[in-house]
């Protein structure tokens, strides 16, 4: 008799399952508030640190940079292009250009940064983690662990975050600075008028929601894919598994930020 | 993006640290110009005065709302109240130097169109009038295009009744069409336009008439081609005029040489008309002449008469 394709659950399979879920979500708080605990401890900043920190800083964020800067100019420039040309159409040239400031530097840039940053920095970064404790280069003891972590971790996690947030800043300003650009081209005589309807959008609450997104934002792709690569069974085999489950955590805590920004926003 | 870490030890990189730093730079950097940016857009670094306008409404009035002057912002709502006697207050923060525009005459309106958010207007008549002192409250003139919706719509109810009682079926308007429509039938009939507005008497005596306008105007043309021979043809009045007219040419150059003649005839006649008025003299002499000798004779001939025997007295005497 062939297996049914929809297997029946029992119960304790699925309080295994919830209780599992539970502890993965646990576990980015856990690991969030040792890497909070370990950032403010004296003892973390040594000159082997700071080395370690600035290595992890240059090499995930100092080749994207470049590259990130022309995706990001380009993608504005068509989005831009897009608004401001169908705005011209419906005659609502007025609102167009503080559309174009809300719509892409307060919502869609600060997002593409952030899964940028994720996908070329931190879930390496949680790779490299998983294949560290494969090769069996962890601790055994309790502080051999915490020195680990302390070691390969936070580095690690501290770069992840900076890149998001650097990514974030730059593409946010060059978004500005091309909007500048396509609304007026290359005279100053607009910055008046561009300031004054920057200033109108960036008004206090707005730019606090816009910075506590971009610092969430920069804390989530950091810290969920790490905490999976550590929550993860220490093989290469589950590696690709923890990988995933990063990912899906790490897209649900992203979803909850936007949508938590927007409410704030609009609501 | 599985890229194996190669040991623990970190990979040389050159420059190490100055990289570290200029990326932290950057970032520091990007967050503090942006931060100063934003601050300098909010109006944190500019002098401002308050402006206070009251208003019955302060509905689609928002914080960080611009009031304008001529199509320029010159001021920012900072806050909407409600004042103690059931208005809003609208305060306004005016950079100082945009507030000469804002003058004690100045008036402010506040205009809420369908699409789109309200306006704040300023509007300055007189320019030379004492600026506006700070923290001044000034009432805001309201005009609301929802608010004349109602009105609209009673007029554009009126108006559609008028316009079912034209169209309705015992109307005078669709009586006249009626009539219109049966006036055309007639016009499409055999006699045309000229059917519908005459009888059929009338329009026999017209046809009639118009009949005889026909032959007469044939008739006419007959006449016109007769004229035109005898006036223009060969040997019609007008080529005989012509010739007339040289023949006439002609006689008047004679004519013209028969006065010169008698011009001549009359410088003669005038030489001796002369000669008459000489003659005319002498004859005035001869006359007197004469006359001397006629009153001698008669003088004799009285003398002969008194001295003749049969003489009568011719004295007249009064009895």
């Amino acid at each position: 008799m062939p297996e049914p394709i929809l297997r029946h659950v029992t119960p304790t399979e699925l309080a295994g399952a919830a209780r599992h879920l539970v502890a993965g979500w646990w576990g980015i708080v856990r690991l969030g508030a040792l890497m909070l605990d370990m950032a403010l401890s004296r003892s973390t900043y040594t000159r082997e640190s700071w080395r370690r920190l600035a290595l992890h800083i240059v090499q995930d964020s100092g080749p994207m940079l470049a590259g990130f800067t022309v995706l990001t100019t380009l993608i504005s420039l068509i989005l831009i292009r897009i608004v401001i040309v169908t705005a011209l159409s419906y005659g609502l040239t007025q609102y167009a250009l503080e559309m174009v400031v809300r719509v892409l530097v307060l919502e869609l840039i600060p997002l593409t940064a952030a899964l940028f940053a994720a996908l070329r920095c931190t879930i390496p970064n949680a790779v490299e983690v998983i294949t560290l404790r494969a090769r069996g280069q962890w601790g055994a003891s309790a502080d051999a662990v915490a020195e680990t972590l302390r070691r390969e971790v936070l580095p690690r996690m501290v770069s992840g975050v900076f890149s998001a947030l650097l990514l974030a800043v730059v593409s946010c300003t060059v978004t500005l600075v091309v909007a500048y650009l396509s609304v007026y081209g290359p005279v100053t005589s607009g910055l008046a008028a561009y300031t004054r309807t920057v200033g109108h959008v960036f008004n206090p609450a707005v730019s606090l929601i816009l910075g506590l997104k971009v610092v969430f934002f920069g804390l989530a792709v950091a810290l969920v894919p790490m905490a999976a690569a550590l929550d993860a069974a220490p093989t290469r085999r589950r590696a690709a598994s923890a990988e995933l489950r990063g990912l899906v955590r790490m897209s649900v805590v992203i979803l909850v930020i936007e949508a938590a920004s927007l409410v704030g926003n609009y609501y | 993006m599985h890229d194996e870490p190669s040991s623990t030890a970190p990979a040389p990189v050159a420059h190490l640290q100055l990289k570290a730093v200029l990326l932290l730079a950057l970032f520091v950097l990007l967050v503090a110009g942006t931060v100063l940016y934003l601050m300098y857009a909010r109006g944190a670094f500019e002098s401002t005065q308050r402006l206070v306008l009251v208003a019955d409404d302060s509905e689609g009035v928002g914080v960080g709302m611009d009031i304008t002057f001529s199509g320029f912002p010159i001021g920012r709502v900072r806050r909407v109240e409600l004042a103690d006697d059931g208005s809003a207050r609208i305060l306004i923060d005016v950079p100082r130097r945009d507030a000469h525009w804002l003058r004690t005459s100045s008036m402010f309106t506040l205009v809420r169109s369908l699409v789109g958010g309200a306006n704040l207007r300023a509007y300055t008549g007189v320019p030379t009038d004492p600026p506006l002192p700070d923290g001044a409250e000034r009432k805001v003139l309201i005009g609301d295009t929802a608010a004349e919706l109602p009105r609209v719509v009673a007029s554009a109810r009126e108006m559609l009744q008028n316009l079912a009682q034209l169209t309705a079926p015992d109307a005078p308007l669709a009586t006249s069409l009626a009539n219109l429509q049966a006036l055309t039938d007639r016009a499409k009939g055999p006699r045309g336009a000229m059917g519908a507005v005459l009888s059929d008497g009338d329009a026999q005596k017209i046809s009639a008439s118009l009949k005889n306008a026909a032959a007469l105007l044939a008739r006419l043309d007959g006449m016109a081609a007769k004229a035109d021979t005898q006036l223009l043809g060969t040997d019609g009045l007008v080529p005989q005029g012509k010739a007339t007219l040289a023949e006439l040419g002609a006689l008047l150059g004679d004519a013209r040489a028969a006065l010169k003649r008698v011009d001549a005839v009359l410088v003669e006649a005038q030489g001796v008309a002369g000669n008459v008025r000489g003659a005319t003299a002498d004859l005035g002499a001869l006359r007197s002449e004469v006359d001397a000798t006629v009153r001698k004779v008669e003088q004799l001939v009285d003398e002969v008469n008194r001295k003749w025997p049969f003489a009568r007295d011719s004295e007249l005497k009064l009895k």
